[in-house]
C-alpha cells in the first residue's frame, strides 16, 4: 500500500504531515511545559464534578435567601399577634387564611408570624456568626499554629497552656461570658472565639510538625533560607487543602454549636435558627405545629451540608496532587 | 517510663488545678454574686432588712465570705463567759436606730464596731424599716460585719478538702472507745452470714469497709471525695454524691435496725454517718439506733445520675466499636463502591447536620415508626427506655469511627510495605487484615480509654431531649441555677476524667505498637 493511499484509507489530506523548520537558538533555550496555574486547576477540578456545581447553586440561592430576602421584605414578628385564628397554622390554611404568597409556605409560628421568614432572618444570624467565627479562628489558630509547629521552646509552653485551655468546659465559659456581658451577636462571637482558635492551632501545628522535617525543607535550610521565608513558600502551600478542609468542617460546627447553646438555653438573644428551634421545640409533638419546628432544623442542616459539602470538595481540588 | 510517666502525670495534675482555678475565677470573681438567688424561692419572699440578712448568710454558706451578726458576736461573749446572761439580754437588743439603742447596747455595738473594723471587716447598720407606727414586715433592724474571702483562701481550702479521710477522732463527742473492728460476720446481717466488714466507733462513717448486694459489691468509706457542696440542685449534698446517689422511688425491704426493731423499711444501714446527739433527739431514732449514727441513706429504685450515663454510654461505645470499625474496615477494602458511597453519605450527615437536629429526626422516628416509648422513666424496669437514648448515642459516633477508620486505612494503603507485601503474592484479604488494618487501629486504639471515660459524663442533647437523670445535664443546669458549687465539681471531675483517658490512651497506643517509645527523646 503506498502512502497516498493509506491517507486516503484513514481520510487524511494527503500532502506530508511534517514539516522542516529552521534551526532556532532562542527558541531551543526554552523550556516549554504546560502551564500551570494553581489556582485555576483549583477549580478546574472542582468544577469537573457536577454535585459542586448543583452544591454552589445551592449555595447561593442559600445566600441570597439569607441576605437579600430578609432587606427586601418587612418581617415583623408580632405583626399578627392581635388575631388569634392566625397562630400554629398549617401552610394550606394559612395561605387561605392570609393571602397565597411566599410568606405563608411553611405556616405559621406562635405569634402568627411567617415561619418562612422567620427561618430566612435566622439562617442570616446563624450564617453570619459562622463565617465571623471561623474566620477569626482561623486566621489566629494557623498563624499561632505555625509558630507552635516551628519552634520548639513555644511547642514546650504551648501544650501545657493547651491542656488547661482545652479542659476549661466551653458551655461554662460561653454562659459566663453571656452572663458578664449581654447574649449579642458579638459577645457569641467572642464567646466561640476566645479560647476556639487553640484546638486549630493544635492541628495545624501537628501538620507543621509532619512537614517541617520533610527532606525538601531541610534541604530549602541548608541552602539558606530564612525561616519565615520556609513556612510562606515551602509550608503554606503545603497546608492549603488542610485550612481549606478545616474551614469546611468548622463553618458547619459553629452553626451546629448555636444550635446547640440556644437548645440549652445559653444562646443569642436574636432569632437565629438555634433560638428558633429551642423555642419551637414544644411544637414538635404538637400535631399541625410541626412545620415551626422542622423548617428551622431543616434549613439549618441543608445551610450545613452545602457548605460541608462545598468546602470539602474544594479542600479535595486545592490539593495539587489532584490536578493531573 | 516510670519516671516519663510521672512527669506525665505531675504536668497533668497541675493542668487540672489551672483549670479549677480558672473556673472559680470566673464563677466567683466574675459572676455577679447576687446571680445566686436567681432561683432562690426563700429569697423571692423576703422583704426589706431580712432579704439582706438571707443575702449575706447565704453568702457565707457559699464561701464568698465570713459573715458575723451582732447578736452572735454577744451570744458568743457570753457563752464565753465574758459577759453573764444580764448583761447579755440587756445588750443583745439593739435600737430601730442608732440613736434609740440603750447605754449598754451602744457601749457594746461600740467595741462590736471597733474589734471587727480592726480586723478588716466592713461593719453595717441598717435601721428598722416602719410600715406606719408598726415595724414593716422583715423590717427589723440588723447590725452585723462581714469580710470578703480572698479567693485565694478558697483555692487552697477547696483543694485541701478535696480528700477526706476517715478516722477514729472524727467525732468530738464522748463516744466511749475508739477503734476500728473487722468482723467477718457483719452484724447487719443477723452476724450469722459470712461477709467481712470494718466497723469504726469515733469515725464519721460507722460502716468502713462493707459488701452488700448492690453494685459494686464491696463498699468503702475510708476515703471520701469532697467536689464542693451543691447548693440549688441539691441542697446541701457534694457534687460527688449528687451523681453517685441512686434515684427514683425508694425500694422497700425488711430491716433490722440495731435494736431488733424489725420494720418495712428502704434505709441502707450500712451507710450511717454520726449525726451528733441524733440518737435521743426523735422517738424514732431511739426505737432504732443504739447510737449516733443514724444518718442513713436509702434504697433507691432507679440508678444514680452517673449511673445513668455510663450505662447508656458504654453500650453505646460498645455498639460504635463494634459496628463503626468493620464498616469502615470494609469502605476502605472496596473504595468507591456502592457501600463506600452510602457510608459517605452517612458520614456526611453526621458531621454536618447540627446534633441536635439528628437526636430530633431519632426520636421522631424512633417513636413513630418503631413504636419506642420516646420519654425515659426511671420507674419502669422495662429496657425499652434505654433503645433510643443508646441509638442516638451510638449513631453519630459510628459515623465518626467509620470516617476514622476509613481514612487511616486509605492512608496506610499506599505505604510501601503494603505493594511490598503485594508484589510478596500476598492475597488482598490477607494484606487487609493482617497488614493494613494493624497499622490503622494504632490510632483508633488511642481514643478508646477516653471514648469509655467519656461515658462517665453523659450526653448533654441525649439526655435532654429523652429526659434521662443523667450526669450530663448536671453542669448546664448547675450554670442555669448559678450553683457554684456543682460548677467547680464538676469542671474537676471532667478535667480528671479527660486527662486519664489522654493518659491511659497513649499508654495503650505503646503497648499496641512497640514501636512507640515515650520514653526516648528522639522520636
Amino acid at each position: 500500500m503506498s502512502d497516498k493511499e493509506l491517507f486516503e484509507k484513514y481520510d487524511m489530506p494527503a500532502e506530508e504531515l511534517f514539516g522542516r523548520i529552521d534551526h532556532n537558538e532562542l527558541e531551543s533555550e526554552k523550556i516549554t511545559a504546560p502551564r500551570y496555574s494553581y489556582w485555576k486547576s483549583v477549580f478546574r477540578v472542582f468544577f469537573r464534578k457536577k454535585i459542586n456545581i448543583v452544591m454552589l447553586c445551592l449555595l447561593g440561592l442559600i445566600i441570597v435567601m439569607s441576605y437579600l430576602y430578609p432587606t427586601l421584605v418587612e418581617y415583623d414578628k408580632y405583626g399578627n399577634v392581635l388575631d388569634a385564628a392566625t397562630k400554629h397554622l398549617r401552610p394550606l390554611a394559612a395561605m387561605k387564611l392570609l393571602g397565597y404568597n411566599i410568606h405563608w409556605i411553611l405556616g405559621t409560628g406562635a405569634a402568627g408570624n411567617s415561619t418562612f421568614d422567620a427561618v430566612w432572618y435566622g439562617a442570616q444570624i446563624s450564617i453570619s456568626l459562622a463565617f465571623v467565627c471561623a474566620l477569626i479562628n482561623l486566621s489566629i489558630g494557623v498563624v499561632v499554629g505555625a509558630v507552635w509547629g516551628f519552634s520548639k521552646k513555644v511547642d514546650a509552653i504551648m501544650m501545657n497552656v493547651y491542656n488547661v485551655v482545652a479542659n476549661i468546659p466551653y458551655v461554662l465559659l460561653i454562659s459566663v461570658l453571656v452572663m458578664l456581658f449581654s447574649p449579642s451577636f458579638w459577645t457569641m462571637v467572642f464567646a466561640l472565639t476566645v479560647t476556639g482558635w487553640i484546638s486549630i492551632a493544635y492541628f495545624i501545628r501537628t501538620q507543621v510538625i509532619i512537614i517541617r522535617d520533610r527532606e525538601y525543607n531541610l534541604a530549602s535550610k541548608c541552602l539558606g533560607t530564612s525561616t519565615p521565608k520556609i513556612a510562606l513558600k515551602n509550608i503554606l502551600p503545603f497546608m492549603t487543602s488542610v485550612i481549606v478542609t478545616l474551614a469546611a468542617t468548622e463553618i458547619p460546627s459553629y452553626i451546629s454549636y448555636e444550635v446547640f447553646l440556644a437548645y440549652i438555653g445559653m444562646g443569642l438573644s436574636d432569632m437565629s435558627l438555634g433560638r428558633l428551634i429551642y423555642e419551637a421545640e414544644g411544637a414538635m409533638v404538637t400535631p399541625g405545629w410541626e412545620f415551626e419546628f422542622w423548617s428551622p432544623v431543616a434549613v439549618s442542616a441543608i445551610v450545613s451540608i452545602v457548605l460541608y459539602v462545598v468546602g470539602q470538595n474544594l479542600g479535595d481540588a486545592s490539593d495539587p496532587r489532584t490536578h493531573m | 517510663m516510670a519516671k516519663y510517666l510521672t512527669k506525665r502525670i505531675l504536668y497533668s495534675i497541675f493542668s487540672v488545678v489551672a483549670v479549677v482555678v480558672i473556673v472559680m475565677v470566673m464563677v466567683y470573681s466574675l459572676m455577679d454574686r447576687i446571680k445566686v438567688f436567681a432561683n432562690d424561692a426563700n429569697y423571692t419572699k423576703l422583704l426589706n432588712n431580712q432579704k439582706i440578712t438571707y443575702r449575706y448568710q447565704q453568702w457565707e454558706s457559699y464561701g464568698y465570705l465570713d459573715y458575723v451578726s451582732y447578736s452572735d458576736y454577744i451570744n458568743q461573749l457570753a457563752a464565753d463567759g465574758e459577759i453573764d446572761e444580764g448583761t447579755r439580754s440587756a445588750a443583745v437588743s439593739i435600737g430601730r436606730t442608732a440613736e434609740n439603742d440603750s447605754e449598754i447596747t451602744a457601749a457594746y455595738v461600740a467595741e462590736f464596731t471597733e474589734y471587727y473594723e480592726s480586723q478588716g471587716y466592713t461593719v453595717e447598720r441598717y435601721d428598722a424599716v416602719m410600715g406606719g407606727k408598726k415595724v414593716a414586715t422583715g423590717g427589723t433592724q440588723i447590725l452585723f460585719a462581714y469580710k470578703d474571702i480572698p479567693l485565694i483562701n478558697r483555692i487552697i481550702t477547696y483543694f485541701s478538702n478535696l480528700f477526706e479521710f476517715d478516722n477514729i477522732n472524727y467525732v468530738e463527742d464522748d463516744v466511749g472507745e475508739r477503734g476500728l473492728t473487722f468482723t467477718l460476720y457483719d452484724p447487719l446481717y443477723g452476724g450469722e452470714k459470712f461477709s467481712p466488714a470494718i466497723i469504726g466507733n469515733g469515725t464519721y462513717h460507722k460502716y468502713l469497709l462493707y459488701f452488700d448486694d448492690q453494685f459494686p459489691y464491696i463498699h468503702q468509706n475510708f476515703l471520701t471525695i469532697n467536689l464542693g457542696v451543691s447548693y440549688s440542685i441539691s441542697m446541701g449534698i457534694d457534687v460527688w454524691d449528687t451523681m453517685t446517689q441512686t434515684q427514683g422511688s425508694y425500694v422497700m425491704r425488711e430491716v433490722t435496725y440495731e435494736t431488733g426493731l424489725t420494720e418495712n423499711s428502704a434505709d441502707n444501714l450500712h451507710t450511717a454517718t454520726y449525726v451528733s446527739g441524733s440518737q435521743s433527739a426523735t422517738v424514732v431514732n431511739s426505737e432504732r439506733y443504739l447510737d449516733d449514727y443514724t444518718n442513713v441513706s436509702t434504697f433507691n429504685f432507679g440508678r444514680s445520675k452517673m449511673g445513668y450515663s455510663f450505662v447508656m454510654g458504654i453500650i453505646a461505645v460498645f455498639m460504635a466499636y463494634v459496628l463503626g470499625l468493620p464498616l469502615g474496615v470494609l469502605m476502605a477494602r472496596y473504595k468507591d463502591g456502592l457501600l463506600d458511597k452510602i457510608g459517605t453519605l452517612y458520614i456526611i450527615f453526621i458531621i454536618a447536620v447540627p446534633s441536635l437536629a439528628y437526636i430530633f429526626m431519632f426520636k421522631a422516628i424512633g417513636g413513630s415508626v418503631f413504636g419506642l416509648p420516646t420519654t425515659f422513666n426511671m420507674e419502669s424496669s422495662s429496657k425499652l427506655y434505654y433503645v433510643l437514648p443508646i441509638v442516638s448515642l451510638a449513631l453519630p459516633s459510628i459515623g465518626n469511627l467509620m470516617k476514622w477508620m476509613r481514612r487511616y486505612m486509605i492512608d496506610q494503603m499506599n505505604a510501601d510495605y503494603v505493594k511490598f507485601a503485594r508484589s510478596g503474592g500476598l492475597s488482598e484479604t490477607e494484606i487487609f487484615s493482617k497488614h493494613i488494618m494493624k497499622n490503622a487501629a494504632i490510632p483508633i486504639v488511642h481514643g478508646i480509654p477516653g471514648s469509655v471515660l467519656g461515658a462517665l459524663t453523659g450526653a448533654i442533647i441525649t439526655e435532654r431531649v429523652y429526659v434521662v437523670p443523667g450526669a450530663g445535664n448536671l453542669l448546664t443546669s448547675a450554670i442555669g441555677t448559678y450553683d457554684n458549687g456543682v460548677i467547680v465539681g464538676v469542671t474537676l471531675f471532667y478535667a480528671v476524667l479527660t486527662v486519664t483517658s489522654i493518659i491511659l490512651g497513649d499508654l495503650l497506643m505503646s503497648m499496641v505498637d512497640p514501636r512507640i517509645s515515650f520514653t526516648t527523646k528522639d522520636r
